[in-house]
């Protein structure tokens, strides 16, 4: 009795060593992000006993989350071997040495499928570091009940606000992100080619041109009259959202996600709300800032085959399509955006691919954060009224040219 | 009595426990801030001389951040040690109850910084927030608590003070369990007002928690990050970013390790002679003290 249960012990632990144990992969990703994958995850690791993929549920905020990762990238032993990475990191965390370079895992034509807009923000310095796994743009949200059809210029968006908010039918006219942090940044970048400006002309900052000053004094102007209301100057999403969402603003530019969030059973707006690219000057374009997430192989790992099967079933056409009819995530790739089952469940798609096709990138470069820092500071002062558009953009140009002097050139 | 060899064996443990925890922080912080380590060197730290610390001397934002930061501290840390000291006072009395409201006064202080500051940046919400829906009903207009730029580091302020005024409470009241009552019955005898019995016992007898109390609120103070990142991202228009935010910026977003260390060393540099001038003030009422209480 005592002998067969030791014999039994023995053969149970001898079959155990023969069968090598599955490789483990490890991927941080941003708490909703984690909820979504969580089923795909499971699938993954059903067919790939090989392979044992796990998530960490990392913190809501964007930042936070890049914190979290560079905290354990930069004590050397990182526990993850694969990142959910925003798309104005990938040139930072690719020059401090941290991303393995994608191409020769996944092939040269491995962007061929992305939908126009997608495909950008994923290489840098002639490397492919991410592959996307969730297009994000921002959008101009409005009131399909309040309006015929949505403002396409500046002009239109202000006549539009002011005349419904004198009939008392909203609140305010229009809410964004003006909050001194990235996300004005994005608001910004859309107004200012609205204008007809840009970032960075031939690599260098453009910061004070008329264009950019126009920009500026338009976000101002918008809170001076009344269509936009001055706590703007603290609103991330989520205040937007809450504005919005409650009723009180006509138009709100806010990412994707919002759309799902106002649709969802219980939305006083259910069925209300259309979405479309930002207002621009006649002649000028409509853009939408890129704002995608995607997922880089850390170059630190130690189990970078079996990452990059995780992280091309995780962005594959089917796990996109589940992903978009499950929990709302805009896809990257094409067959997905023409997919007729998807277009049926979520009639919004060709409109979010359109946006996605006007998409534009923040400055590609490492030193990104900084720039962007110096921009949405100033800007921000500019929305408070503390300083007037003109001499608030000359700071910007003068500190963003230092910036570029005292790196050796922004990209 | 222990020989001074005994003695030194036996504080090894504690000054090399310092050593680790402090010095060596610190040295390594001192050479990082002779060097240029970003992410355009890849991270490597390359010699850069003395060029971190002219580029603090140049940078507005470094100055405007640590006047930014005295100015928080200094008013909040204020307002801190008066409140707490009327509500040590309060709690000392025999009021019925006491004990229960001397833990009700603690609970903001058991609260992690960031959670209560997403609840106060709910608080100050325009116009959402419980406080401009109150002040909506009597007709006032909704106040941009966190959206300008003279009236948002007043509200960093408020939510500081009332996280930690309880803090500097507690410390007070078991300052003035210290108090002999006697003191004050002899005192009374002697005619004196409850004023005069603050100014001339209490006070007096109460200088060394309050100078304890103060020295660790400008400490926590003059380092604040987590409830103006959370509060306020450092905006709007940069007012209330602090030197602790504007040093993780560096280091965190910017990948700038040698500039980030330079600011803190800076920021380090003034906290150092904030606290020699108290250390000497505190010198100075002690040695007074025990004149005073030199006949007990």
């Amino acid at each position: 009795m005592t002998l067969g249960c030791l014999l039994g012990s023995l053969l149970l632990s001898v079959a155990l060593w023969a069968k090598p144990a599955p490789e483990p992969v490890s991927i941080l990703m941003p708490a909703p992000f984690a909820d979504a994958t969580a089923e795909l995850v499971e699938t993954f690791n059903r067919e790939h006993p090989g392979i044992a993929l796990s998530v960490t549920r990392g913190p809501l905020e964007t930042e936070a989350v890049s914190d979290l990762a560079i905290s354990s990238l930069l004590l050397g032993n990182s526990p993850y071997d694969v990142l959910l990475m925003d798309v104005t990191w990938t040139p930072k965390y690719a020059k401090a040495g941290w991303l393995e370079p994608l191409e020769a895992w996944l092939g040269a034509d491995a962007l061929e499928d992305l939908a126009p807009g997608a495909e950008l923000g994923n290489a840098f310095d002639g490397h492919l570091w991410r592959f996307p796994l969730v297009a994000d743009m921002g959008l101009l949200f409005w009131r399909t009940d309040l309006m015929e059809a949505p403002p396409r210029t500046p002009a239109e968006l202000e006549a539009i606000s002011q005349s419904l908010q004198q009939e008392g039918r909203v609140r305010w006219g229009y809410v964004w992100e003006g909050r001194q942090y990235e996300g004005l940044s994005c608001t910004y970048l859309e107004v200012l080619r609205g204008f007809g400006g840009s970032w960075l002309r031939d690599g260098s900052p453009d910061l004070n041109s008329n264009a950019a000053i126009a920009a500026s004094q338009w976000l101002r102007h918008l809170v001076d009259v009344g269509i936009t209301p001055p706590a703007v100057a603290n609103m991330a999403e989520p205040e937007a959202l809450q504005t919005f969402e409650t009723g009180d603003a006509a138009f709100m530019r806010n990412w994707p996600y919002a759309w799902a969030e106002l649709n969802r059973d219980g939305s006083l707006l259910a069925g209300k709300v259309g979405i479309t690219t930002m207002v621009s000057e006649p002649q000028e374009p409509h853009v939408a800032t890129q704002g995608s997430w995607g997922l880089s192989v850390l170059s630190s790992s130690q189990h970078k085959q079996a990452a990059v099967e995780a992280l091309q079933f995780l962005t594959s056409a089917a796990a996109q399509k589940q992903l978009n009819l499950n929990w709302g995530y805009t896809p990257t790739r094409l067959s997905v955006f023409e997919d007729p089952e998807l277009i049926r469940a979520n009639p919004v798609l060709p409109e979010l691919q359109a946006a996605l096709a006007a998409a534009v990138l923040r400055p590609v470069t490492p030193i990104y954060a900084q720039l962007s820092d110096l921009l949405y500071r100033e800007v921000n002062t500019v929305i408070t009224g503390e300083v007037a558009a003109a001499p608030a953009m000359e700071t910007l140009q003068r500190n963003s040219i230092q910036l570029e002097r005292s790196t050796g050139g922004i990209s | 009595m222990l020989r001074w060899r005994q003695q030194f064996w036996l504080l090894l443990p504690a000054l090399g426990l310092l050593t680790l925890v402090f010095l060596v922080p610190i040295a390594h912080y001192l050479w990082l801030s002779t060097q240029t380590q970003t992410v355009l060197t890849e991270l490597r730290p390359v010699p850069a001389g003395a060029a971190q610390w002219i580029r603090l001397w140049n940078d507005s934002r470094f100055w405007q951040d640590a006047w930014q930061t005295l100015r928080f501290a200094g008013l909040s840390v204020t307002t801190e040690m008066v409140l707490g000291l009327a509500i040590a006072l309060l709690l000392n009395e025999p009021l019925r109850g006491r004990s229960s409201l001397r833990m009700i006064s603690l609970l903001p202080w058991a609260l992690p910084t960031t959670v209560m500051a997403l609840g106060w940046r709910w608080i100050f919400n325009d116009p959402y927030g419980p406080i401009n829906q109150a002040l909506g009903w009597i007709g006032v207009t909704p106040i941009p608590f966190l959206a300008n730029p003279s009236i948002t580091w007043i509200s960093t302020v408020w939510a500081d003070t009332w996280k930690t005024t309880p803090f500097v409470a507690l410390l007070l009241l078991a300052g003035l369990q210290n108090i002999p009552r006697d003191l004050y019955e002899a005192a009374q005898l002697e005619g004196a007002s409850a004023w005069q019995s603050l100014r001339h016992i209490t006070i007096p007898l109460l200088t060394p928690y309050l100078l304890i109390a103060l020295v660790f609120r400008l400490a926590q103070a003059l380092g604040v990050f987590d409830l103006v990142q959370v509060l306020t991202g450092g905006g709007p228009a940069g007012s209330t970013e602090s030197l602790a935010l504007y040093a993780y910026l560096n280091a965190m977003r910017f990948l700038d390790f040698g500039y980030s260390a330079t600011v803190m060393l800076g920021a380090f540099t003034g906290l150092l002679v904030l606290c020699g001038a108290l250390a000497l003030l505190w010198w100075w009422s002690s040695g007074r003290q025990d004149l005073a209480g030199g006949g007990r």
